[in-house]
């Protein structure tokens, strides 16, 4: 395997990477507003994603994968409502601990980073069809 | 692929060679002879592109990251374009012998 198809192979691991922490962050944010169903139970908590870098035996490049899918431990928000069906005793309702702000400008970190790989294969790919276009 | 596409260069510099240093057998020179040159970087153009299908095949069932079917076609095209190249190069290379007069 040349070296420039490595390049596309660990480009390639790192959107994918970044596909798997697009789809946690839309999912953060579509249960924003997921509530307990029953009272005083527990609302949506917000997962978070790790990667790690891994070395691929096949190629011996070293790609980025996954690490493990968590749940943020932080405290989840109070509300007074106690007309809802999941407020406790006391008439509050836990909300989820996702933070919409947060999650956007984690979007775009992906967003960014998705590009920067795509760059690279786009350049690697260019830099090879130049090479052949030599030999035209 | 597992012969890189620097292999497939080599070996096309190496057909230069033979057709320059002229009457001399193919068979004798070291690193193969022409067709299996041509053999070579054929069966690795195919294997790419062999990868590109199966990965878009596993795509349209939904198994495989479209950022890796975009690779594998991408690595299938350069290796059709080096095969083509260095062929283009190799046929006109024979028609200029050709083409000497006699």
């Amino acid at each position: 395997m040349s070296e420039f198809q490595k390049a596309m192979q660990i480009a390639t691991s790192g959107m994918i990477a970044q596909n798997v922490r697009i789809r946690v962050i839309a999912q953060n944010i579509a249960n924003a507003e997921s509530l307990a169903t029953e009272p005083g139970g527990k609302p949506y908590q917000r997962q978070t994603v790790s990667f790690k870098s891994a070395m691929d035996r096949a190629s011996g490049a070293e790609v980025v994968k996954v690490g493990n899918i968590g749940v943020d431990r932080s405290p989840f928000g109070r509300q007074f409502d106690p007309g809802h069906p999941a407020a406790d005793e006391n008439g509050y309702v836990l909300l989820p601990n996702v933070k919409p702000l947060i999650e956007m400008v984690d979007l775009r970190q992906a967003q960014r980073s998705y590009e920067a790989n795509l760059r690279v294969i786009d350049v690697a790919r260019t830099m090879v069809a130049r090479t052949i276009d030599l030999l035209r | 692929m597992t012969t890189s596409m620097s292999t497939a260069i080599n070996a096309y510099v190496d057909a230069v060679q033979r057709v320059g240093a002229g009457g001399e057998s193919p068979a004798k020179t070291p690193g193969g002879n022409f067709a299996d040159l041509v053999k070579s970087i054929g069966e690795n153009a195919l294997e790419a592109g062999n990868k590109a299908d199966q990965m878009t095949l596993s795509a349209i069932d939904g198994q495989a990251n479209i950022a890796e079917v975009v690779t594998a076609v991408a690595n299938a095209e350069l290796a059709l374009q080096t095969v083509v190249a260095v062929r283009d190069q190799v046929v006109s290379a024979y028609q200029e012998i050709l083409r000497m007069p006699i």
